[in-house]
Parts: structure tokens; C-alpha cells; sequence
């Protein structure tokens, strides 16, 4: 196992460990300043923020020669002996000149930019930066040039990291990022014609990583620009609701609103990496059009309903309607579908379970990288699929339950929804016409909330609380972002309630419960990492 | 969209294919392809940059990139019929290049970079042209003038037709 | 000592010597036969690596050792690209050479190709010399004509195409790396190394680049012997552990305020002085020598008073130099500023930086500025240190930078404020009399902008 020294300190890596200066760095606890490198991309050490000294060991005598110059540790690898050294004074005056260089000309616009409190050129000239600023060129305010639909670029504030260009070259493979001119005057622009309008823009639907990955506020999220300060916001681990990949996110959010969406990193799904679709797939969350009222059905209309006496009435009508259904929306987490379905068969046995429908848009997209976004667009089929086949006896799927619906006069039915956008049809309310009882709980009105007998309003993904499991059968955990709209009891917390457990929902304490009772989900027992687990771990006996 | 008609010839785009073999991948014939277009129509027009890239397989943006690094190719309008430039490095600069370039802005009117509004020239500065031991010297198209004193310069913008 | 007799520029003048005719009436391409013949590409490779050839372009390594690194048993192919890219001011002998006596380079290219197994030779020409392009062309097609290129050179199992390449206007594009990138279609931004290209190059092939002169005293190598090659020029220095001598004949390059500016043949090692005194006709209009530079401008400077110094690879370094360079000797007489000088140079790098690091980027266009503020009457004594510290700090030898241009964008400025730097300052302080002692940052001049 190789050794690598980092200012004294010694680091084991694996065997088959592939890491640069900065990799090894981190493992010691040191963050070595950088603006190219990037580790889902190329190495081009061309911003020279990482320089260091580097040196080896000798194993046998114990003694160190350290390189006479610099090098920059993204492009140095840490093998056996390699010695890095971050605070030599040497090293110290590198970096302080970069970071003076990158100054020089930048527009001192930190109180109109977005990535004011998460930007590296502020972050590392208060760290590495010079005390007194010795440049004799004017200060200005940078030009703001439109690339696109989703993205924006202020041309000025750019450090020619390259990282854009990069990413649409060799993760999205589309190209539409380039540099123009040479030297100081080279700046970042797409295609445009002669009159200066986009020909080819940026128009791919992973073209929102850019501003992710640029170091400093040159390249704005449209959605996002002058929206929030990011030290208002909190950030919460969650995963992307948007399609079966089940990217890795996080939500951040002030006061319960949510603001944006950014990729986590996820070695074993998204890597770096989110599209578009989700990425901007959150403000149904906060749409006026979103229902936030409990009601009842009586014969002169929807009456609100009071979320204090609701589940014990709802108990209590259940028990008497007869044969039981419920449609479980493979939008619903693990937990909540498990709650929901224990809930059902406990009051009748012999209830049914299905799987809402399944969205799918057109056919999966794969890029060059390898990411792919997928046609199916709900984040939860196969884990919701396994409850329904476990608990329900078998795999029940929207259409045949619909079918069975209508010969089979079921006493309540109980539909989950929590769909971003329309999800059933006047053909749908025609099928359940027979159910005595209708109780649909969703967070927007359709044919089917407009029919139901009890409109209970639902979570959107950022108020759920539990697990997703993805195209890889991947289980992926997360706990609630924001608190939901006055009005909405999230799913979870009602199932809770209904089944009879005192004090709030834990979808942990769930997830332990299905682990043992449902081999599929064995793996997930004991703890979930942030980067989930491989439920087919298991599968093998 | 509607059909634009092609700005690259047959011709250009046959000397342009001609160049594939040459190379292992089709963006080396790059520069190739710019220089032709260059030649014919003394500048290299974004709607040629576009059928460029579409020969050679790549995207508008990367041909782009590449052009935009040199400084050989206008791309809002022609060059004039004689493209001067000047040099302005050290040796022509030690024997009066930057004031011979001076003189010749001022007198055909015009800023390194422009041309003269007859389309007759335009003046450019170059770095060392290699040519120092005729310093200060000019690039007229493809004559090298060498030690050019002001009467001279007049005299040779004077034969430009 | 014998009088040295030009070899590479043995043809120079003659009319029509940039035809085969008149080059195979002196012995052309008598080496690529006796090569092809007798020799295999690893005796080519060790005799020349024998002979102490040094590259000509500028680094001065060892050309047959380059030659060595090409991985042993590659599938191939291998591509050898000949850097006639030719910028550094001051410089003009590849030029000479291609216009006048494209056969030599071509029959040099050849065997150093077959030397190094090459496939095909890319011969990147910049595109500011049109008769060298023209001439060139025109040789390579004699070439293909008379079986020394394409299948099957003289019946031997060796091929080789060229292809000529042109460049569009960039200096960078003479950095080996830059130079491969610009090949291969994209902006000349140099790569990192390592790879080296002699394991992945061009095409991510294994490739060599060689400059035009280097290649052009292959030819003379294997025409006249390693021996001879020997015979010429300054063997190591004994108290240099690395300086692996100076052999062979050299084209300097004299230029500036000499009587005869001109491409002349030495063996290397000839001083400034005698340059000036014995081809350049001494200084022009009978005024006093203030100042040199050594070998392009990327090299820095000379005082008149180091005028001593041999101009091999050896000595410049002694001088505070960067090195022996491209050997093109510049010539300022006592009415040269050196803050001219200086603002010459620092506009000519800031120009040319490719831009993709850091220092480079903003070090020069930083150094710009300020020498165009101290130009015109702005400058502080506080500037000469900070253009100083600029200089130290950037460059592939601190290793803060991918490439040499930013070394040679420092080595001007470091060798003209240490060596005048009471010139510099009395300019400053006569021209801002008012500001010269202010140590604070000075808000920027409005200025044209100068690029």
C-alpha cells in the first residue's frame, strides 16, 4: 500500500488508487486551492492555483529530495515516497501571485454577483490572497453576455479555467462552449451569427452543470440569478425526483422556499453531474396552483376538513367501506408506500395494492460521458413496484387496476399521487365511478381530486422523507428539505398517524422494519450511506 | 430553415477535401481550410466557418475557437486587395518600424486593423516577420518590401490598384 | 585556427540554388543515399547523438538524445513535425535556409525521419513567409519526382510523405507542444508535460520536432562526418557538469543598428564583438554599441561591456542570459532607451501569450501596462521591483507556467532593470517628477489599447 507524505503527515493510499496531489491532500486534510482542475474532468493545469512542492522519499535511506521548482499537484501523482509540501514559503508566494494575477483584471462586482459566498476567488484571496492590492489597473463592472436559455455569462469575471468548455466537450459532448482570441483578450462565447445572435447556443439539457463547476460568478443559472444570497440558504441532501436516475442532489432553501437544486456528488450514479429537467424541476413546489386544503365531500359541496379529527375519521370509514384499494404513486418513498400499504391491509386483508402510473417521456438520453437521463420520469418505480408485489401478492399496474376497478365495486380507494404535472384523465375518474369511496391525495387538482370524497393535500419531494431506489436498484435516503405549505400534513407523518405510532414519522425506523420483513431491501438494514446502497448486493443467494 | 446559398465553392471545398488524406483526423485540415477560404475571399465569413465545420465533422464553436487564436483571418468583411503589415518588432522597431507605421496610418488614413475606404489596403502590424536584416520591412500580400523609408512606402501604396 | 568556410550556407546565392539541379552539382542527397544504404535508423540515432548536435531552435537539447526517447518497438505510425514557425525577433536564418537551399533542409528532414522511423514529416511553416512556402513546396514535389520521397525511397523499404502545413500568425505555435496542438486543428495552447511527445505527440502518436537549421546540420553531419562536425565549435565546459558542448557550425543572425545586418556562418562560439566587427561592419553611423541581444529576444540582454561573451550554449548563462537561443544578435546603439526597449518587448510577449496560464496571461499584460504608464510619464521607482518580482516569479524554470514563453518573457525584464536600472530610473524620476517616489497603487491611465 503506497505511502504519500503531505506536509509531514503520512497518508496510505489503495493499491489501485489513481490520485493527484489534491486527492492525497484532501485525505490529509489540507485543501490545496484550485480553479481547472476538476476531478470529472480533463487535467489542463493551466490555472497554476495548485502549485506545490513535491519531492520523494527514499524508502530504504529516509531521505527526501524535493523538486527545485513548483508543480502543480493536480497533474502530480501520488505514488510510493511522494512527498508534497503546501506551506513552504515558496509555495505560499505561488499562490499569491496567481491569486494577484486573477485580480488584476476582474470587475469588482462581488455586491452584484451571485457567487458572492461560495466563490473560490474570494475564498482563496482571504486564505492565500495578498494583504494590499498593488495593481494599477481600474476597477470596472463586468459585460453580461446570454449564451442561452438557461445560462447567462458576465464575460469580465472570468479566469479562463477552461472548466465550461471542457464539460461541454467531454461530459455533454456538444461542444457549444469556446474560447475566442488569444491571451488577455480571450473570453468565453457559443456560436452567434453575423448580426451577434446565437446560432448555436447552449442548449443542452445538461448545460446548468456549467455554473456548478465555474469557480467564480462568470457563468449565471438564469433561474437562480439575484434570486437568494447563498448564506441565507441551507442545504439539505436529497435525491432528484425527476426520472429513474436518481441523481444525488441537494435542496437549498431559506425560510422554507426553495431556491435551487445543485448535484451532490455520487461516484455510483451522477457522479458530479444533474440535467436540466431536474434541475429545474422544483418550482411546482411552490406554484399558487398547488392544493394545500384538506376537504370532505358533502351534498352541498367541499367542506375543509381539520387535520386533527381527519385520520380518525378516515379510520373510521374505512373500516366500514368494505373491500379496500390503494394506488401507491412510484413517487412515494419506500417508507411511505410501505406505511400507506401496511395501513390499508391492516384494516382489510384482503386489500388491493397497485402502482400508480408510470411516466415515461420519450426515450433515455445517454451523453458522452456516460450519463443518462431516463424516459422514466418518477424516481421511485422499482422500490414502490417491490412493496406493491410484496405486500400485495402481486404486481398490480395502473391500467389492469383500473380494469379491475370497474367490475370489482371496491368499497375506498385510496390514490397517491405527488405527479409534477397531469397525471390522470376523465377516462381514469370513469373506471373508479363504481368505488364507493374516493380518497385522493395529491398536491394539484385533476379529474380525479375534483371527484374524490376526501381531498387530502400531499408532499412534494422536498418535504418527503424516506428512500428512493433507482434504475440500478440503487436505495438512496434522505430527510425532508422544507417544511410543507400551511395546510399539508406530509404523507409520511399521516400514515404514522393513521397506523397509530405515537410522534413523528421516522422513515429510518421504517426502513429498518422493511429490511427484515423484505429480503429486496435486506441490503439497506443497518444505515444507509450518503451515497446509498446496491440493494442486487443481496440478491446474488 | 431556408436554403442559404453555399459560400464555400465546389472548388474551395474540393481543395479542402483534397487535404483530408494528409492527416489522421479531420480537425487537423483546420487551418488548411481556413487558408483556402482565406485566399479566395480575402476573409473567412461566419456562414464559411459553419460549412467548414460541417465538412469536417465538428462543431461551428470549435472551428471558431481555433480561428479567432491566430490573427490571419478577418471576419466581418474582406481585406483590402493588398494587405500591408507592418512590422513592429524589435529590429524593424530599432530602425523606425512603429513610426513607419505611424506614417502609413496617417497617410492612407486609416488604424492598424482597417482598410481604406476605397478597398484598396489594409494596414496591419506583424510581429517580427523574420526579415530583420531588412528591417524596417512591410508584407504586402506576398511581396516582401524590404527597408522601407516613408517615400518608399508612399511610393508602393501609390502602385496598389 | 583555419577560416571557417560556411557549409549550410554554402549555396546561398548561387542563382537558381533552390533547385535540385543546382543542388545535386554540389553533392545533394549523396547522404540520404549513403544513408539509406549503409546505415539503420539506430546508427543514424547514435552517430548523430555522437556528433553533439544541439537543437538550433532555441532549447538547445541534444538531438540525437531527443531522438532516443521514441518508445523502442512502437506499432507506429510516428509522425516528426519540422518547427518552421520561426517568430522569435531577431531571427531569420530558417528562412535563409528554406528560400535558398530547401534541399539541404529537405534532404536533412528526410534522414532524420528515417532516423527516427518516422511515417510522415508535418512541415509547419508559418504563413508570413510566402517565398519559403513557395520554395518548399516546390522542392518537396522535385522530391517526390526523383524517388526521394514517397514509396520506397531509392528502392530502399523506407517511405516518408511531407506534408507542408502553414501556420496563421502566432508565436506560440513555434512551442513543440503548441506547435503539435496547431496541427492538429485547435487553438496553440501548449500541453502539459508530462506526456512528452516523444511518447504521445501529434495525433497522440509518438512524435519528434526538430527545427529547420538543426535538421539541416543532419544533412551535414552524415555528409562530412560526425569528426568533422566535432572539429567545430567548443567542447564542454570542464567546470559545467551539464553543459554538453557546443559543436558545429551556426547561423547567427545580425540585425539592428550594424552597418551590415545579415545571416552569417560561424563555428559556434564567436563573440559579440567579433560578430559586429568581423560580418556586421561595426556599429552604423559611427556610433558606440549600448547594448545586444544574445539569441532572439526571449535571451534578454548584453551590456556593451559583455560584448566578450561567446555566443555558444554555454556562456550567455554567465552573463545573466537566458541562454544561446536562436543565436539572432540584435544590435542597440547608445541613443537606444532601454524603457523602448523594454516596452518592445513586454508588448511583443503580451501579444503572443497563448493565455492559458495564469501568470503568463495576466504577468505580461500586467507588465504591459505598467511600462506604457511609465512610457508616458507615470512610472514609479516602486514599478522597476514589481515588474522584477513579476519576472522571478513566472516561467517554466520557477515552474509556475506550462511553457517557456512567459522565461522568455521575464528574461528582458530582469536582464534590463538589473543591468540599467539607473537609466530606468532616471527616466522615470525626469519624466514624473511629481510621482516617482509614490509606493501606492496609481489609478490606470486612460490609454489607447496597445495590443
Amino acid at each position: 500500500m503506497p505511502t504519500v507524505f503531505v506536509n509531514g503527515q503520512e497518508i496510505t493510499i489503495g493499491d489501485k488508487e489513481r490520485l493527484n496531489g489534491i486527492q492525497v491532500a484532501e485525505r490529509a486534510g489540507v485543501d490545496i486551492p484550485r480553479y481547472c482542475w476538476h476531478p470529472g474532468l480533463s487535467v489542463v493545469a493551466s490555472c497554476r492555483m495548485c502549485l506545490v512542492e513535491a519531492g520523494k522519499k527514499d524508502s530504504a535511506t529516509g531521505k527526501i529530495t524535493m523538486q527545485p521548482k513548483v508543480v502543480p499537484a493536480c497533474q502530480t501523482p501520488a505514488t510510493d515516497g511522494t512527498v508534497f509540501v503546501t506551506n513552504s514559503p515558496k509555495v505560499i508566494e505561488a499562490r499569491a501571485m496567481v491569486e494577484e494575477d486573477l485580480l488584476l483584471r476582474h470587475p469588482v462586482d462581488c455586491p452584484i454577483c451571485d457567487k458572492a459566498g461560495e466563490c473560490s476567488l474570494q475564498d482563496y484571496h482571504f486564505e492565500h490572497g495578498r494583504k494590499e492590492r498593488r495593481a494599477d489597473i481600474q476597477p470596472f463592472t463586468s459585460r453580461r453576455r446570454e449564451l442561452g436559455d438557461t445560462i447567462t455569462l458576465f464575460v469580465d469575471r472570468c479566469v479562463m479555467c477552461t472548466r465550461c468548455v471542457r464539460f461541454t466537450r467531454e461530459i455533454s459532448g456538444t461542444s457549444e462552449l469556446m474560447v475566442i482570441n488569444r491571451g488577455a483578450h480571450e473570453e468565453i462565447d457559443v456560436f452567434r451569427d453575423e448580426n451577434g445572435q446565437l446560432e448555436f447556443p447552449l442548449d443542452n439539457k445538461l448545460s446548468g452543470n456549467v455554473a456548478d463547476i465555474c469557480p467564480v460568478g462568470a457563468l449565471g443559472d438564469k433561474d437562480f440569478l439575484y434570486q437568494q444570497r447563498v448564506w441565507f440558504m441551507k442545504s439539505h441532501d436529497n435525491v432528484c425526483a425527476g426520472c429513474s436516475t436518481g441523481c444525488s442532489i441537494k435542496v437549498e432553501e431559506n425560510q422554507d422556499h426553495v431556491y435551487r437544486l445543485k448535484p451532490r456528488t455520487n461516484p455510483h450514479v451522477n457522479q458530479w453531474w444533474m440535467c436540466d429537467e431536474g434541475r429545474y424541476g422544483f418550482h411546482h413546489v411552490h406554484d399558487a396552483s398547488r392544493v394545500t386544503e384538506p376537504r370532505r365531500l358533502e351534498k352541498t359541496g367541499y367542506v375543509s376538513a381539520d387535520w386533527s379529527t381527519l385520520p380518525a375519521e378516515l379510520s373510521a370509514r374505512l373500516k366500514k367501506a368494505g373491500r379496500l384499494a390503494a394506488v401507491l404513486s412510484p413517487h412515494l418513498t419506500v417508507e411511505e408506500a410501505y406505511l400507506l400499504a401496511q395501513y390499508v391491509k391492516s384494516l382489510d386483508p384482503t386489500a388491493v395494492l397497485a402502482l400508480g402510473p408510470v411516466p415515461v417521456e420519450g426515450t433515455d438520453e445517454k451523453f458522452r460521458n456516460g450519463f443518462v437521463i431516463h424516459a422514466e420520469k418518477c424516481p421511485n418505480r422499482r422500490g414502490v413496484e417491490r412493496i406493491v408485489s410484496s405486500l400485495g401478492g402481486e404486481l398490480l399496474n395502473w391500467g389492469d387496476f383500473l380494469a379491475r376497478a370497474e367490475t370489482e365495486a371496491f368499497g375506498a380507494v385510496w390514490v397517491t399521487g405527488g405527479y409534477r404535472t397531469p397525471w390522470n384523465d376523465d377516462g381514469a375518474v370513469g373506471s373508479l365511478a363504481n368505488s364507493k369511496l374516493l380518497i385522493v391525495q395529491d398536491c394539484f387538482a385533476s379529474p380525479l381530486w375534483e371527484r374524490a370524497d376526501y381531498q387530502l393535500p400531499s408532499a412534494t419531494f422536498a418535504e418527503r422523507e424516506g428512500s428512493y431506489v433507482n434504475y440500478q436498484d440503487r436505495l438512496q435516503s434522505f430527510k425532508w428539505a422544507i417544511r410543507p405549505p400551511q395546510g399539508v400534513k406530509t404523507d409520511g407523518q399521516l400514515y404514522w398517524q393513521l397506523l397509530g405510532r405515537a410522534g413523528l414519522y421516522k422513515a429510518a425506523d421504517v426502513l429498518e422494519e422493511i429490511g427484515r420483513e423484505i429480503p429486496y431491501f435486506a441490503a439497506a438494514l443497518g444505515g444507509v450511506a450518503d451515497v446509498g446502497v446496491d440493494l442486487k448486493v443481496n440478491q446474488i443467494a | 430553415m431556408a436554403d442559404k446559398p453555399s459560400i464555400l465553392t465546389d472548388e474551395m471545398i474540393a481543395e479542402i477535401k483534397a487535404f483530408l488524406p494528409r492527416y489522421p483526423s479531420k480537425q487537423a485540415v483546420t487551418l488548411p481550410a481556413l487558408h483556402i477560404v482565406n485566399e479566395k475571399l480575402r476573409y473567412v465569413p461566419l456562414r464559411a466557418v459553419v460549412e467548414i465545420a460541417q465538412l469536417l465533422e465538428l462543431h461551428p464553436s470549435q472551428v471558431q475557437d481555433t480561428l479567432t487564436f491566430y490573427g490571419y483571418f478577418k471576419q466581418d468583411a474582406p481585406a483590402g486587395r493588398c494587405r500591408l503589415w507592418v512590422c513592429r518588432s524589435i529590429s524593424c522597431a530599432l530602425r523606425g518600424g512603429d513610426e513607419l507605421l505611424d506614417h502609413l496610418a496617417h497617410s492612407l488614413g486609416v488604424k492598424p486593423g482597417e482598410t481604406t475606404a476605397d478597398g484598396r489596403i489594409t494596414l496591419e502590424y506583424a510581429e517580427c516577420l523574420g526579415a530583420c536584416e531588412h528591417a524596417p520591412c512591410v508584407l504586402a500580400n506576398e511581396k516582401l518590401i524590404p527597408s522601407v523609408s516613408h517615400q518608399q512606402a508612399d511610393e508602393f501604396v501609390q502602385t496598389v490598384k | 585556427m583555419p577560416e571557417f568556410k560556411p557549409v549550410l550556407l554554402a549555396n546561398v546565392g548561387k542563382p537558381e540554388s533552390y533547385t535540385r539541379k543546382v543542388y545535386e552539382q554540389t553533392g545533394g542527397y549523396q547522404a540520404l543515399r549513403k544513408v539509406l544504404k549503409t546505415l539503420s535508423p539506430k546508427d543514424v540515432q547514435e552517430q548523430t547523438k555522437s556528433s553533439g548536435l544541439r537543437g538550433r531552435g532555441g532549447a538547445g537539447f541534444p538531438t540525437g538524445l531527443k531522438w532516443t526517447f521514441l518508445p523502442k518497438d512502437h506499432p507506429g505510425p510516428i509522425y516528426f513535425c519540422l518547427n518552421a514557425d520561426e517568430s522569435e525577433p531577431g531571427t531569420f536564418n530558417n528562412r535563409i535556409l528554406m528560400e535558398d537551399d530547401p534541399h539541404q533542409v529537405l534532404e536533412g528532414l528526410i534522414i532524420s525521419c528515417f532516423a527516427t522511423n518516422s511515417a510522415a514529416a508535418y512541415f509547419y511553416m508559418r504563413c508570413e513567409y510566402p517565398l519559403a512556402y513557395k520554395r518548399i513546396c516546390q522542392a518537396v514535389a522535385e522530391c517526390y519526382e526523383a524517388g526521394y520521397l514517397g514509396k520506397n525511397i531509392l528502392g530502399s523499404p523506407y517511405s516518408l510523405d511531407i506534408h507542408v502545413h502553414r501556420g496563421a500568425g502566432a508565436y506560440i505555435c513555434g512551442e513543440e507542444t503548441g506547435l503539435i496542438e496547431s496541427l492538429e486543428g485547435k487553438r496553440a495552447w501548449p500541453r502539459i508535460k508530462p506526456p512528452f511527445p516523444a511518447v504521445e505527440g501529434a495525433f497522440r502518436k509518438p512524435t519528434v520536432v526538430n527545427n529547420v537549421e538543426t535538421v539541416a546540420c543532419v544533412k551535414q553531419i552524415f555528409d562530412r562526418g560526425v569528426d568533422w562536425f566535432k572539429s567545430i565549435g567548443i567542447p564542454p565546459d570542464p567546470n559545467n557538469p551539464r553543459d554538453a558542448g557546443s559543436y558545429g557550425p551556426k547561423l547567427y543572425c545580425l540585425s539592428g543598428h550594424i552597418n551590415k545586418p545579415g545571416c552569417y556562418e560561424a563555428p559556434l562560439g564567436i563573440t559579440t564583438t567579433e560578430l559586429i566587427e568581423k560580418f556586421g561592419g561595426g556599429i552604423w553611423k559611427g556610433r558606440k554599441a549600448k547594448a545586444a541581444i544574445p539569441g532572439g529576444i526571449s535571451m534578454g540582454l548584453l551590456k556593451a561591456s559583455e560584448f566578450h561573451c561567446k555566443l555558444d550554449f554555454n556562456d550567455p548563462g554567465k552573463f545573466g542570459c537566458l541562454g544561446l537561443g536562436t543565436a539572432a544578435v540584435v544590435v542597440m546603439d547608445e541613443t537606444v532607451r532601454m524603457v523602448d526597449f523594454l516596452l518592445n518587448s513586454c508588448r511583443f510577449f503580451s501579444h503572443e501569450s497563448c493565455g492559458q496560464c495564469t501568470p503568463c496571461r495576466e504577468g505580461t499584460s500586467w507588465a504591459t501596462k505598467m511600462m506604457t504608464r511609465i512610457k508616458h510619464g507615470k512610472g514609479r521607482l516602486k514599478d522597476l521591483d514589481l515588474l522584477l518580482e513579476i519576472a522571478e516569479n513566472m516561467g517554466i524554470m520557477p515552474g509556475t507556467t506550462i511553457c517557456g514563453l512567459a522565461d522568455g518573457a521575464a528574461w528582458p525584464m530582469k536582464n534590463c532593470i538589473k543591468k540599467f536600472r539607473d537609466e530606468l530610473e532616471i527616466y522615470i524620476k525626469s519624466t514624473n517628477p511629481s510621482g516617482w517616489m509614490e509606493t501606492a497603487a496609481v489609478p490606470a491611465l486612460q490609454l489607447l489599447d496597445i495590443h
